[in-house]
């Protein structure tokens, strides 16, 4: 493809109903970052319906805009309130509600939403080159690669939640249960529908995701009875950061971006990973370590750089393979099917209107974040005040119409109860959601490969490792399996000093 | 998470393995040349039941190691605590009571009635005392989808008898 076809393409970004959708997107998305607990998952999947009507281009931008947008909002409570918006700017609070409790609440604003700004153009920038790039090696993918990434990215993802490793794989494998309800993928035989003829077309993913993370949500915060929140306040001519704060913030910048975007790049819950990950890097490398915690602002300009980056960088497997690896993708990829667009190698070939016209978005949208988050950072900031009386009824009323939307069936939204129930019940255990998520996804494509290989290669196993890429993707994973557990063990026997 | 909550999610873990093991069975296996429908599930829940057995075996191992008489000691204190530090589930659980009445009533009042009657009484749920802003509310969320996803996205919704 020329230049000037990638060109027209980026443009059509431009065109009236993509400009709106993308302001929507990014405006929905930063309120939905502001407000604790529901995330851009959850939003995204409630938003669906609502973009069928736009067409895939536009649909699409929007998604695409609640995905960055609640990265830029998730700063601004964590920084006005201590309370992170989204789990990616957990790690601005200790930095950025420091800065503000010292009266400097405008300047860590200021720097988060520029870094955010640089970091997600950075991210476009690289992921413009990248994902053609990827998408033009992964048409060398067959069955058998694809079978073995996705169980890369099962077990990359159980070792990067955070939490218990088993736990992540026991929900990964009930998401990849789930996903085998409805349509045999290569025989067509319906399977564990229970004669529910809104099941034979397998569980809805919409329903699952607003359940898990919209229902489970209002529940917890129902069953929590929070005490009401206290906003610092800020003002408009507050929002200059010195001389001094910006030069500190150049560094942190600059690194939070690359590391973001490599970091988005593996499968798990890439920005959250960034996030910490940087705040670690600037804390090691900083000339001012005894600033970190007490407000740094290095604390505040790296992370919220890296995770802008990271939900970039997290597009090119999407786009490039077609395999989402964090559930806002999942449900971006959701949206793409129910448009009739099938991301992957082809997406570019077949679709470049969309693919061009999605990345074309990242920089408006980018830009839109950066004018809206700065002057109406005190309005924004004023939303996670909204009483639970408003709130809660109108999340649940809207994760009802998204499930419902999906298929237009009510079997969806009583699915979309279940998974809530169960998402309340797994938080109280203490597990995380975003496994199953993912698992549900990934489900139909492991299979399909799985078997597809293996039909291939006249049901001799040895066909799901004979070729060098498959070996080097089997040797990650085991590395990954084995590594943790040997550093683990010489933790354990390394003998303590002082003791 | 306490090892009493350890050992119940495990056991939930093994049961619906094991559940779903045993429903694999209806489906054809077929041949390694050409794997049936079966296949891929079998081997979902089996890896599902072995992770759910060590996470089991691991819950039990970390429980004998404990003092008996101090684990009866936690208990008593944790029964209380628990009562205490639960007292809010009530709220949850009749938000999940309201939702199931909210989805049987869609089928006969149909969906926006039966959301207007919804939103009225989730926003009760909450912390709201008198009966005019959950009404309010109610109303302009009943008339905002209406118009949204009715009128503009065409989207049918169940009807009922008064609408």
């Amino acid at each position: 493809m020329t230049d000037h076809g990638v060109l027209s393409f980026l443009l059509t970004t431009l065109e009236p109903v993509n400009f709106a959708a993308c302001f929507i997107g990014a405006l929905i998305g930063t309120l939905i970052g502001v407000l604790p607990g529901l995330g851009p998952a959850a939003a995204m999947a409630m938003v669906i319906p609502l973009t069928l009507k736009l067409g895939p281009t536009a649909g699409l931008i929007m998604l695409a805009g609640i995905y960055y947008g609640s990265m830029y909002g998730g700063s601004t409570t964590s920084i006005l309130v201590n309370v992170p918006g989204e789990p990616a700017s957990v790690v601005t609070t200790l930095d950025g509600y420091a800065m503000a409790r010292k009266g400097r609440a405008g300047a860590a604003l200021a720097i988060s939403a520029i870094g955010s700004f640089v970091a997600g153009t950075f991210s476009v920038i690289a992921l413009q080159f990248f994902a053609p790039l990827l998408a033009r090696s992964a048409l060398a993918f067959g069955p058998a690669e694809y079978f073995v990434l996705t169980v890369l990215g099962v077990v990359l993802l159980s070792n990067l939640t955070g939490k218990s490793r088993s736990r992540s794989l026991i929900l990964m494998m009930i998401g990849l249960i789930l996903s085998t309800v409805g349509m045999d993928p290569i025989g067509g035989l319906e399977r564990f529908s229970f004669g529910i003829e809104a099941a034979q077309g397998g569980i809805s993913f919409i329903a699952i995701t607003t359940g898990l993370f919209g229902v489970a949500e209002v529940l917890t915060v129902l069953a929590a009875q929070e005490k009401p929140i206290e906003v610092l306040p800020v003002k408009f001519r507050e929002l200059y950061p010195s001389r001094k704060e910006m030069k500190r913030s150049v560094g942190p910048i600059a690194r939070g971006s690359v590391l973001g975007f490599l970091i988005g790049l593996l499968p798990g819950p890439a920005a959250t990973m960034a996030s910490f990950a940087s705040y670690g890097l600037e804390r090691s490398i900083s000339k001012h370590k005894e600033d970190f915690g007490k407000g740094a602002i290095e604390g505040v300009a790296g992370p919220e750089s890296a995770n802008n980056a990271a939900a970039g960088g997290a597009m090119i497997p999407l786009l490039s393979l077609g395999l989402p690896f964090t559930p806002a993708t999942a449900v971006l990829l959701g949206g793409m099917l129910l448009h009739g667009i099938t991301p992957g190698p082809f997406l570019l070939r077949d679709r470049p209107d969309v693919f061009w016209g999605v990345i074309g978005s990242f920089y408006l949208g980018n830009m839109m974040l950066l004018i809206l988050n700065l002057p109406l950072v005190g309005v924004f900031a004023k939303i996670v005040r909204i009483p639970n009386q408003y709130l809660m009824p109108i999340i649940l009323v809207l994760c009802a119409i998204g499930a419902y939307g999906d298929n237009g069936a009510l079997f969806d939204v009583w699915v979309m109860l279940g998974a809530g129930v169960l998402g309340y019940v797994m938080r109280k255990f203490d597990y995380e959601p975003a496994p199953l998520v993912v698992g549900l996804v990934l489900g139909p494509v492991m299979e399909r490969s799985f078997r597809q290989a293996l039909i291939i290669s006249q049901g001799d196993a040895s066909g799901l490792w004979a070729s060098p890429l498959c070996l080097a993707m089997w040797g990650i994973a085991l590395l990954s399996v084995i590594l943790p557990m040997i550093f683990r063990r010489s933790i354990l026997t390394t003998p303590k000093k002082g003791i | 998470m306490t090892t009493r909550k350890e050992i119940a999610s495990n056991l939930a873990v093994i049961l619906f393995g094991a559940v779903f093991l045993s429903y694999t069975t209806r489906y054809p296996l077929d041949t390694w040349e050409s794997p049936g429908p079966a296949v891929f599930p079998l081997i979902l829940g089996s890896v599902l039941t072995i992770l759910g057995v060590g996470q089991l075996v691991q819950a039990l191992w970390k429980s004998t190691r404990k003092d008996h008489r101090e684990k009866q000691q936690n208990g008593a204190r944790s029964v209380r605590e628990s009562l205490f530090r639960n007292r809010g589930e009530g709220k949850a659980l009749r938000m999940i009571a309201v939702f199931i009445l909210y989805l049987l009533m869609m089928q006969w009042i149909g969906f926006f009635v039966s959301t207007f009657l919804f939103a009225i009484i989730s926003s009760r749920l909450t912390e709201t005392k008198d009966w005019g802003s959950p009404i309010a509310l109610s109303a302009g969320i009943t008339l905002f989808c209406y118009l949204l996803f009715e009128v503009w996205l065409k989207l049918s919704f169940p009807r009922g008898v008064l609408f």
